[in-house]
């Protein structure tokens, strides 16, 4: 009936191999938005990022400040800067420091078992963002901008590189329970909708229940797919009367994902699978859980996955924030050296970036007391894996961790960086939308080339 | 957003002390007198009546003459100022600001002034919060200015206009080298003006009589059947509820009993009833104060009574609870001044507002309105019907009391005679709507850490500035009244309770050219999928500028001329050229206008979940059409109603509307944003409903056609609005096969109910 159609069971066939040249980029032509794929050969293939929501203090965990403790109560005159709210003098950090791996990268008490992994790991400790607010600063580290109306990093790649799988949504987005800015942060913006994150919350670990309505309790996969053969033959046919429409072209497209989503989720989403010894690995917890997830998910192309470390933000200490912290750390620490030593053993390592960090950092300065609050002047983030040089650290803040002061990093030089690891030229994978090309890092971007392979 | 832009705008300014070294007056400005103006004037100001020691702090003679202690600075020499004394709390007797020790900074900066002289420009500007707007200017913004009728464009197409509204839109296109599209065919008018006026399809008998009716306004007459319809208000009604964050089950700790339904029903029916827009305004804010208004238009007040409600843990400390309270305060002023004018006043309530007129004491004179009433239960019935309530409820408490006593016997004969009162008892169970009352509250402490709240009831009260939005740091009493840039004099006070008359008053007077455009292009947006301003709740300097400023002042003088009536709206835009264009995709026009935003086709738009549940119970021959009432689960598969009917519960949404893009309801939504997701898919090839509604429809086509063959082609009728093509006969036959059984059919009903054509309105 039409060339799309058969292009489409071409490309079926070719089953999982089909990264390269991406369904998007099939599906493209009929939308009219000229596929990206890669500009140069990639280091990485796709994308897990643990994202602790409310933001993390680098001092308390990769970025050592021992004058934090020297002057403990004081108010020099570098801690004049403006944050949300108002704070008092430094505090102390009472976590110890000690020197890991072949690198002798220093690791905070708080991380044991990531300390394992160090030598993989490139601290970022002078990432710095734009907007105290968890709003703005979301949005920041998720799309580039401080709104909610641009297309967020996961999508950008989606587009850029196409599904490996696409059996998958291309974009998953973990979550026991909802950040607190919600859909906008996974948002394809003006990008084809295709390209949106896929949310799910993972409480709990039957997939039947995280996807609702995933699979249907009357027919048999064979009778389903006799039905989705007859409707996209009825919406292809509509399609083709009507012309262009992205949105005719994104349901259809999304239709069959979620038929082949029935099966393809039903296992990859299941960590029931897993063998006892790997879930004692990873231990017991939202975040384990969505680790574990995370690593099936890259293991069956899924471009992009996110993990919200949990409901609300939980890393927003405002108040007693060393008894959170610990708390924090030790929810963190045996997933994520499980994540990373698991991947590696598997060789997914090596062309799987991973990337961790919150909307932005705290102050070394203590609010109400006991707690820290936002801090987007300077602050901690790491990468491993995906072509990334481990066992070093990049840039450094000031004396006391508060602003970024040696090789700074934008927001928008880790997207640049990102971007680049996956075969990107950030200037150069635009789409056009309201009379101009738009691209994630807008008009900035550096690409941090210390820290690449 | 905004008040984080104003953040970076203290940034910027908060370096060090000395490495800036700007000029004294900048420093003066930028450093110091901020700190006076929210640390010392409260007290120390000619204006105050506060006690302050006969010291002002608002010019550099008040301070050099000083006070009872004498002046209050010696310029140059810090050390021997009393100020910097009092500010070090050294001295047990000379401790201020009384309130607690000014952070080590602005120490630091009221030292550096003092060394440098102690410059202080005058004369002095008491309020410094006024100095930043430009009130002449402010007012000359484009959507404050008054509408007036604009003379039609010149076009070169001079036989294309039908309406008013099509001049201005061709000489747009025209001058973008775009010409509009082919009128659409009469069967593809019928079902998109049907969906946009009732959000149902059209029956294939309705569609038949509108092909068939050769009559020169066979249109008009379609359009004045639709806005007749009752389905009307319930499909405009909901558009409403958006807007109004309307909710069926509010926070479990709601103050409140009455039933939040009648809100809902109040919207629909003025709606039906073409209540004038700016009397349905006003209605929502003061029904109850506004002459000529019934007892049953109390049920408007839901606009306020289901408000969103904090949680308020009177175990903390009144500050923390003021806060709440505070919060809000912002979340009623945000929804009004979104809702209403498009404004977003909520932004000044720490600072002013950093883009557009709006001032801190703008923000603070419509908070006392919200510090002055409280939710309430408002009873909706007319004397005689409360009568009779009142009466069959003091009966029914003589029973209860009785059944105490009672044995079993008569226990059943009092529960029997009680359900008998409540069923003789017309609206025994509607009586009492969501509402609010005038009634001012106190945060008040309750013992050394704990709070109470006080409501004095018929008391109102002005509120005094939160100095930077902090409840505890108080600036000076703000009095009840309108926007000051909405206001051509100055702003007239609100005098009669807690202001609501006043205020509803002025927002559809003073402020009836923004009120006025907000809706004109709210209502236009829900036509053709995309506003005249694409910010349909932001007509402030960070909104969008109109794509077409004429074609909207113009519409909107109209409609005021036409005593705002929103059905004399949508007859001028749907009977307009522009608006019965065909959506046909052209290469060309779309390459110069990809968005459509100059309106060369009628943009296709897809079913909001509501349209698309109702229209599957209405071609399936399911649906409820009772209008009004009690709301009821979207997963109780007994639920024909109408979508609008479905429970929505503020902090969680059901299934089916959380998957299909319905707004959040714990704030105000300015546009819905339509997804498409492999999720919403799994919906409609998995879910039970779909099944439900699948099998429905094979019902229906069992009793409507005797063979397969006119099964197929009435199902496309009914869902369609058109005969099946010879192929999709084909197509269809071929997949039911030659004795197709009930399961199959099912399975086919199930597709042609997922497909796009079903969904989407050309």
């Amino acid at each position: 009936m039409t060339n799309l159609f058969t292009r489409r069971q071409a490309i079926q066939r070719l089953g999982g191999g089909i990264g390269a040249i991406g369904l998007a980029s099939l599906l493209a032509e009929s939308v009219g938005a000229a596929p990206a794929g890669p500009h140069f050969a990639p280091r990485g293939k796709r994308v897990i990022h643990l994202f602790m929501n409310g933001g993390p203090f680098g001092p308390d965990l990769f970025d050592p400040k021992p004058s934090l403790t020297r002057y403990a109560g004081q108010r020099p005159r570098e801690v004049e800067l403006r944050t949300e709210r108002p704070t008092a003098g430094l505090m102390a950090v009472p976590f110890r420091y000690g020197r890991h791996g072949q690198s002798g990268l220093e690791v905070s008490e708080l991380m044991p078992r990531l300390a394992g992994c160090i030598d993989d790991i490139c601290v970022l400790r002078s990432v710095h963002t734009d907007n105290p607010n968890h709003g703005p600063a979301l949005f920041m580290m998720n799309n580039g901008s401080q709104t909610p109306t641009r297309p967020s990093l996961g999508a950008w790649l989606s587009y850029g590189l196409g599904s490996e799988n696409a059996e998958l949504p291309g974009f998953v987005v973990l979550c026991p329970g909802r950040p607190v800015r919600f859909a906008e942060l996974w948002s394809s913006g003006f990008l084809p909708s295709e390209h949106q994150g896929t949310y799910i919350n993972h409480t709990d670990l039957d997939p039947q229940r995280m996807i609702p309505f995933l699979r249907n309790g009357s027919l048999s996969m064979q009778a389903q797919r006799r039905q989705l053969d007859l409707l996209r033959r009825l919406n292809d046919e509509h399609r083709v009367e009507r012309g262009a429409d992205p949105a005719l072209e994104a349901r259809i497209q999304t239709m069959e994902t979620a038929y082949r989503m029935q099966v393809a989720a039903s296992d990859a989403f299941d960590i029931r699978h897993e063998p006892t010894r790997i879930r004692e690995e990873y231990g017991p917890g939202h975040f384990a859980n969505a680790c574990l997830l995370a690593r099936r998910l890259a293991e069956r192309g899924v471009r992009f996955t996110q993990i919200y470390y949990g409901d609300g933000q939980p890393w927003d200490t405002h108040n007693n924030h060393n008894g959170a912290v610990r708390q924090l750390a030790r929810n963190i620490d045996q997933p994520i050296a499980a994540l990373l030593t698991d991947l590696k053993r598997r060789g997914l390592l090596e062309d799987t970036l991973v990337v961790w960090g919150g909307e932005f950092g705290r102050t070394p300065t203590s609010e109400n007391g006991d707690g820290r609050d936002h801090n987007h002047w300077g602050f901690t983030m790491w990468l491993a894996g995906g072509g990334v040089r481990g066992g070093m650290a990049h840039g450094a803040t000031d004396e006391f961790g508060f602003r970024a002061v040696d090789a700074r990093v934008h927001v928008h030089d880790l997207h640049a960086t990102i971007l680049h690891l996956l075969g990107f030229d950030h200037t150069r994978l635009t789409y056009r939308h309201a009379g101009r090309d738009f691209r994630l890092t807008d008009v900035h971007g550096d690409v941090v080339t210390p820290v690449i392979q | 957003m905004r008040r984080c832009a104003i953040l970076i705008a203290l940034i910027a300014s908060a370096g060090s002390v000395r490495a800036q070294a700007p000029a004294d007056v900048e420093f003066f400005e930028g450093k110091v007198r901020p700190i006076l103006v929210e640390r010392c004037q409260e007290c120390h100001a000619a204006t105050s009546k506060k006690r302050n020691g006969k010291l002002h702090l608002d010019s550099r003679a008040a301070i050099l003459k000083g006070g009872e202690s004498g002046p209050a600075l010696v310029p140059g020499e810090p050390k021997k100022s009393l100020l910097v004394t009092a500010i070090h709390y050294g001295n047990v007797d000379l401790q201020m600001p009384p309130r607690g020790k000014l952070p080590a900074r602005e120490i630091a900066i009221l030292e550096e002034w003092i060394r440098r002289g102690a410059v202080y420009p005058g004369p002095a500007k008491v309020v410094a919060k006024e100095a930043g707007i430009d009130w002449a200017k402010g007012r000359t913004f484009w959507s404050f200015q008054p509408v007036k009728e604009i003379a039609p464009p010149m076009v070169r197409d001079k036989a294309w206009s039908r309406r008013g509204i099509d001049p201005f839109a061709l000489a747009a296109l025209e001058s973008h080298g775009l010409t509009p599209s082919r009128p659409a065919e009469r069967r593809v008018l019928i079902r998109r003006a049907t969906f946009d006026l009732i959000g149902l399809p059209p029956t294939p008998e309705e569609i038949d009589a509108f092909l068939s009716d050769k009559r020169a306004d066979a249109y008009e007459r379609l359009i004045e059947r639709l806005l007749a319809s009752p389905q009307y208000g319930e499909r405009w009604g909901r558009f409403w509820l958006d807007l109004a964050r309307y909710c069926d089950v509010a926070e479990q700790w709601a103050e409140g009993s009455g039933q939040p339904w009648l809100y809902r029903d109040w919207v629909v029916q003025a709606f039906n009833d073409d209540v004038p827009y700016d009397r349905f305004v006003q209605m929502q804010l003061a029904a109850d104060q506004m002459p000529g208004a019934e007892p049953r238009d109390r049920a408007a007040l839901g606009f306020l009574g289901l408000s969103p409600q904090y949680w308020k843990e009177l175990q903390l400390d009144k500050d923390v609870i003021k806060g709440v309270v505070a919060d809000e305060w912002e979340e009623r002023i945000h929804t009004l001044g979104t809702t209403f004018l498009g404004l977003t006043v909520a932004c000044a309530r720490c600072h002013d507002h950093k883009f557009d007129p709006i001032s801190a004491e703008d923000y603070y004179a419509l908070a006392g309105v919200f510090a002055s009433i409280r939710h309430a239960d408002v009873s909706v019935l007319g004397d005689t019907d409360a009568k009779a309530v009142q009466q069959a409820m003091d009966k029914i408490q003589k029973l209860r009391t009785e059944f105490k006593k009672s044995d079993k016997a008569r226990g059943i004969e009092i529960m029997k005679q009680i359900d008998a009162i409540k069923l003789a008892t017309p609206r025994f169970d509607s009586s009492l709507a969501r509402g609010v009352v005038d009634s001012s509250l106190y945060v008040l402490p309750d013992g050394p850490s704990r709070t109470k709240l006080e409501y004095k009831p018929g008391v109102s009260q002005d509120v005094k500035m939160h100095i930077r939005g902090n409840p505890a740091n108080l600036g000076p009493v703000v009095p009840r009244r309108f926007l000051k840039v909405l206001s051509p004099e100055s702003p007239t006070l609100f005098k009669s309770g807690s202001g609501r008359l006043d205020l509803a008053r002025a927002i559809t007077r003073e402020g009836a050219p923004l009120a006025s455009r907000v809706i004109v292009n709210r209502v236009w947006r829900q036509h053709f999928g995309v506003g005249l301003v694409d910010t349909p709740s932001d007509f402030g300097v960070q909104g969008s500028r109109p794509t077409h400023p004429e074609l909207l002042d113009d519409l909107t003088a109209r409609f005021l001329k036409n005593g705002w009536s929103l059905k004399w709206l949508h007859r001028e835009i749907m009977l307009s050229a522009t608006y019965r264009q065909a959506s046909t995709h052209d290469e060309r026009k779309a390459a110069v206008d990809p968005d459509n935003r100059w309106l060369w086709r009628m943009s296709r738009r897809r079913l909001e979940v509501e349209a698309w549940r109702d229209a599957m119970l209405a071609v399936t021959g399911t649906l409820d059409t009772q209008v009004g009432g009690k709301s009821i689960d979207l997963s109780d598969v007994r639920n024909n109603r109408r979508t609008l009917y479905g429970t929505v519960k503020r902090r969680e949404l059901n299934d089916i509307l959380r998957l299909f893009d319905f707004p959040d309801p714990t704030t105000h939504s300015a546009s819905r944003l339509p997804t498409t997701t492999p999720l919403q898919q799994l919906f409609t090839l998995n879910s039970p409903l779909m099944r439900q509604h699948s099998s429905a429809l094979v019902a229906r086509l069992k009793k409507d056609a005797a063979t397969d063959d006119a099964r197929i082609r009435r199902a496309y009728a009914l869902l369609y609005g058109r005969s099946a093509t010879d192929n999709q006969m084909r197509v269809g036959r071929k997949f039911l096969g030659e004795t197709p059984s009930d399961e199959t059919w099912l399975q086919y009903a199930q597709v042609l109910l997922a497909s796009n054509e079903f969904l989407f309105v050309d």
